[in-house]
């Protein structure tokens, strides 16, 4: 049975996970974008993706667009599949016993 | 510091919440997603395909000629299309990718001169259409799917035209080919994922 993950759980990290895992496998979002999407801060949003980095969910990746410095967010593959792990535990939940 | 797994016992609600939670996010995001996706390069090019198929039925020969030119501005408009897009949600350039379109375009230009095979305006209009859409379904395995299936239902309407409809060749091209990528944008812009 898969069980819930810790570091997905809290509920912004959730949040950024779900949206995250709506791009398609080698598609990036740029963090103003995300931070706009999620209704979040600059601080914030930041704090939760440095904790997923490190967790290795998700790949930060720093470039210039138009000479501006510019962050790029995209799910790596361990980071899709604890999501899926944990939607999957968060459904088992919901399921009672006994039912498959 | 994160809870433990054993430390996280959630009621049937609590998880009901957080799925609900996970709802609303992709819902946001997939809004958002839709609008970066393709749709725009592909109305471009879908009335491109109908410029060129109206100028060649209309103008006949010297429609053919400007054809390059109308292929000229939708690689520019795709470059700006792509430049404008990438900045909010963007897919890495994959240098392996670009190197096959490369040399896929390449030997499609070079053997038919070298071998000085006979062609017409229909033929070469064709052939260029088929070389676009292998390139269409070599980015629709890199990529997304959806251009794998745009590139043989496209390589299928093209090989029709040519072999059963040449007397309405360019008509034919007009609808089923600009008419395609047209209504495909739509697809992708307001249905896919």
């Amino acid at each position: 049975m898969p069980e819930l993950d810790p570091v997905i759980h809290q509920p912004v990290r959730l949040q950024i996970m779900a949206a995250l895992s709506h791009l398609g496998c080698r598609e990036q979002v740029d963090f103003t974008f995300l931070k706009t999407k999620l209704d979040l801060t600059d601080g914030n949003l930041g704090a939760h993706l440095l904790t997923l980095e490190q967790a290795g969910y998700i790949a930060v990746e720093k470039s210039f667009v138009a000479r501006k410095p510019k962050t790029f967010v995209a799910l790596t593959a361990a980071g899709r599949r604890a999501f899926e792990a944990h939607v999957a535990a968060l459904t088992a939940i919901l399921k009672p016993k006994g039912t498959s | 510091m994160q809870p433990k797994p054993d430390d996280l016992q959630l009621s049937p609600e609590e998880a009901a919440r957080a799925l609900a939670a996970i709802q609303n996010s992709r819902n946001a995001m997939r809004a958002a997603i839709r609008a970066h996706r393709g749709h725009y390069h592909l109305w471009l090019w879908g009335v491109i395909w109908i410029g060129m198929a109206m100028l060649a039925e209309f103008r006949g020969l010297a429609g053919v000629h400007l054809m390059p030119w109308l292929c000229a501005a939708g690689i520019t408009g795709s470059m700006v299309l792509g430049f404008v897009q990438g900045s909010q949600i963007r897919m890495p350039v994959d240098k392996r990718f670009l190197g096959v379109l490369a040399a896929v375009i390449l030997f499609s230009a070079l053997w038919p001169l070298v071998l000085r095979a006979p062609v017409n305006d229909q033929a070469i209009f064709a052939y260029s259409g088929l070389v676009a859409m292998l390139c269409y379904v070599i980015a629709g395995l890199w990529f997304d799917t959806y251009l794998l299936w745009l590139g043989l239902v496209m390589t299928a309407f093209i090989l029709v035209g040519l072999f059963c409809f040449a007397a309405i060749f360019w008509w034919w091209i007009a609808i089923f080919g600009g008419g395609t990528l047209i209504v495909s944008g739509f697809y992708i812009r307001y249905f896919w994922r």
